[in-house]
């Protein structure tokens, strides 16, 4: 079952994820994936990374390093589609996509991702998306950070509208949408 | 009245036109005032946020570093509590569908005529979703009766 799971940022979404990918493997007895989506450019990412590591530590996921691109990685063979994907996060795939190394801005990233994702719910089958949200503050952004804000809130509809179940985790809890 | 609230890009209009019987919209997202000759009122924060500015202006005697987008058209200032502003109108839009953008979470902001904005869209929120039949929240296109 594809899985859409958003939220405000530090409320449990990830561990949610995690549990949830890791069921999904073991009831269809499948592979577990996880793919790793930040873009290393320190050493304190690099050091986040490694924390991130022992974390999942003991869970059983193979690590799949995919910052742009994320239908190349059903290219390889060593991948089986209809494993069990973790995908997390949304937000900072389509970060990565819109704003290169140098802070140079693609106008075209959203809709790229938007189609990128879904096509790759539809040709994983079992996948968990986690993304956030980030739509009901007060403040005021530049243009580009409120094209971002937009492009991440389509990608979130389109996944929400395919995947077969919505989630919204606050506190830990989870809130069913669909 | 029936309220739909939730955050910004979430498919709010999209749910109301869906759901109910919406011919005519009144968009206030760019800060005009409400005509509730229509069948519902969308971007009510936007009207708000204008009010905010006013507010800010009148409590500062400074200009706000936001303004938005558009100007008053009106000659007609607009109110100083948005709130108190629909509660005197009660009557016009109890038969319509309210929609707004809920702007009460994420982080405080720096700027203190958003701060304004902010509370003032809280508190018009609240005693609308007290005076509403229905209230709908709608999160990533999906929409649930919460009321």
């Amino acid at each position: 079952m594809n899985v859409f799971i958003s939220g405000g940022c530090k409320n449990g979404k990830s561990f949610y994820a995690q549990r949830l990918a890791r069921r999904q493997a073991v009831e269809a007895g499948s592979p577990l994936y996880y793919i790793a989506t930040m873009i290393p450019h320190d050493e304190e990412d690099h050091a986040r990374i490694r924390r991130h590591l022992t974390e999942r530590d003991g869970w059983g996921f193979t690590t799949l390093e995919c910052g742009k691109n994320l239908l190349s990685l059903l290219d390889d063979p060593q991948v089986v589609p209809s494993g069990a994907f973790l995908l997390d996060s949304v937000t900072a795939l389509l970060s990565n996509e819109m704003f290169d190394e140098r802070g140079e801005f693609d106008p075209d990233a959203a809709n790229r991702i938007r189609g990128d994702l879904t096509e790759f719910a539809a040709k994983t089958g079992s996948t968990v998306f986690v993304s956030d949200y980030i739509y009901s503050d007060a403040c005021e952004y530049s243009e580009t950070v409120e094209a971002y804000r937009q492009g991440l809130a389509a990608a979130d509809r389109a996944l929400a509208s395919v995947c077969e179940r919505v989630i919204e985790i606050s506190g830990g809890m989870e809130e069913i949408w669909k | 009245m029936i309220l739909i609230f939730g955050g910004a890009y979430q498919g709010k209009l999209d749910y109301a036109k869906k759901n109910f019987d919406i011919k005519t919209v009144c968009d206030c997202s760019d800060g005009a005032a409400p005509d509730f000759a229509a069948d519902a009122i969308y971007g009510i924060e936007g009207f708000v946020k204008r009010c905010a500015m006013r507010r800010y202006e009148a409590l500062t005697g400074k200009e706000p570093e936001k303004q938005v987008k558009r100007q008053s058209p009106e000659s007609v200032l607009p109110p100083l509590e948005a709130a108190d502003w629909f509660s005197e109108r009660r009557k016009a839009w109890q038969d319509k569908v309210l929609i707004m953008t809920d702007v009460s979470q994420g982080i405080v902001p720096m700027d203190p005529a958003l701060r304004v904005f902010r509370e003032m869209n809280g508190r018009l929120m609240l005693r609308l979703a007290a005076e509403a039949s229905e209230v709908h929240r709608v999160f990533c296109g999906i929409g649930k009766r919460v009321k």
